[in-house]
């Protein structure tokens, strides 16, 4: 009885797409979950093959683009809930307007929504990104970075993948206003350019 | 049964977790107690916002200088602070991303919003009150409990501010 319940709890867990990395109890006696997957700090990041749109239009099918080409460079990957959406627009336009400033010349960023490659080259258009958006309607990237969130689109949380292909830093739930989110992201990706 | 319990107890854990990632992006709950927290002026020195919560009515807007919702936004807050203005604190909290302070000086030169300016630029008040987007609007009665939640630019919070007046 005990196996196969610990079998069913496992499934569950699997099921659901998240593994558990601690469950704790407060004194009140609410339960609280941390429930957390995808790639830690120290482990290599899943590679992936999307394709993209930037300000320029979309890119070519033929080439998606694969996170495995950009090793050696520090590859900020960013997952977002939808185009046009408010804080989707505010975090798209600071990244874009602070690029030097956050990221830098030899960083690469990707972000990544389930919008399709037509509405991200409409958003990537009208925001001047300098950068790929890239189209995961599947989820099927999201998933793996712990990024889907249950309503169907992403949560917005941020990678900074090493010149080695492993996670430096992530932020499982970065807010598109907090100034605190951008300067650790600004810190992290400095830390990861250094080491290389 | 002990076998059930735990399962039932996950499956509620899984259930239980998923309305804090869907909620990310949705601010804090009506109802709830405002958080009391210090956030900066323009000029860098602390506002502390407990000398007016829970003791009259405030209103908060989240904005910046390039949110076009926040600038459609502008004439209804002006309605709302000549109507209220002595009965209501009325704070607009820069959210600071992608600002500086200097731009903002200029912007409300140019826009005379009205509403007593903070620059958050330790973003105190944008994880306290959970802000998921620019033209944020949040309204707490005098007893320091949130009454109204919004953003955008067609906002009607008239008859929000008159019940927390009221009441």
């Amino acid at each position: 009885m005990r196996s196969s319940t610990l079998t069913l709890l496992v499934a569950m867990l699997v099921a659901g797409g998240v593994a558990p990395a601690a469950v704790a109890q407060n004194s009140s006696g609410t339960v609280r979950a941390i429930l957390q997957s995808g790639p830690d700090v120290g482990q290599r990041a899943p590679d992936f093959s999307l394709p993209w749109a930037n300000r320029d239009g979309v890119g070519p099918i033929e080439s998606p683009y694969q996170l495995a080409s950009d090793r050696g460079k520090t590859v900020v990957v960013a997952f977002y809930p939808r185009d046009f959406t408010k804080g989707c627009t505010a975090q798209m336009r600071t990244f874009a307007e602070q690029y030097d400033s956050l990221f830098g010349p030899d960083v690469v960023l990707v972000a990544i929504s389930t919008d399709s490659v037509e509405t991200h080259g409409r958003f990537a258009k009208s925001l001047g990104l300098p950068y790929r958006l890239l189209s995961d309607p599947e989820q099927r990237v999201s998933k793996q970075y712990a990024s889907k969130d249950p309503e169907g689109y992403n949560r917005r949380t941020v990678y900074v993948v090493g010149p080695d292909g492993r996670v430096k830093f992530r932020n499982m739930k970065f807010n598109a206003l907090d100034p605190k989110d951008y300067s650790e992201l600004r810190q992290a990706v400095r830390n990861s350019t250094r080491e290389s | 049964m002990r076998g059930w319990i735990i399962i039932a107890l996950t499956t509620a854990l899984l259930v239980g977790s998923a309305p804090d990632l869907a909620a990310q992006e949705s601010g804090i709950a009506v109802g709830t107690r405002a958080p009391v927290v210090a956030v900066n002026d323009l000029d860098g020195k602390p506002v502390d916002l407990g000398q007016y919560i829970g003791k009259r009515p405030v209103f908060l807007e989240f904005w910046a200088t390039w949110c076009e919702q926040c600038e459609a936004l502008l004439p209804r807050l002006r309605a709302a602070q000549a109507a209220y203005g002595s009965q209501v604190e009325f704070f607009g909290v820069n959210v600071t991303v992608n600002q500086s302070p200097e731009r903002v000086r200029k912007y409300l030169q140019e826009h005379e919003p009205g509403f007593r300016p903070l620059y958050d630029d330790q973003g105190t008040s944008i994880r306290a009150f959970q802000v998921p987007a620019t033209s944020y609007v949040v309204i707490l009665d005098r007893t320091g409990k949130v009454a109204y939640t919004g953003s955008g630019g067609s906002q009607e919070f008239d008859g929000v501010l008159r019940k927390v007046i009221r009441n």
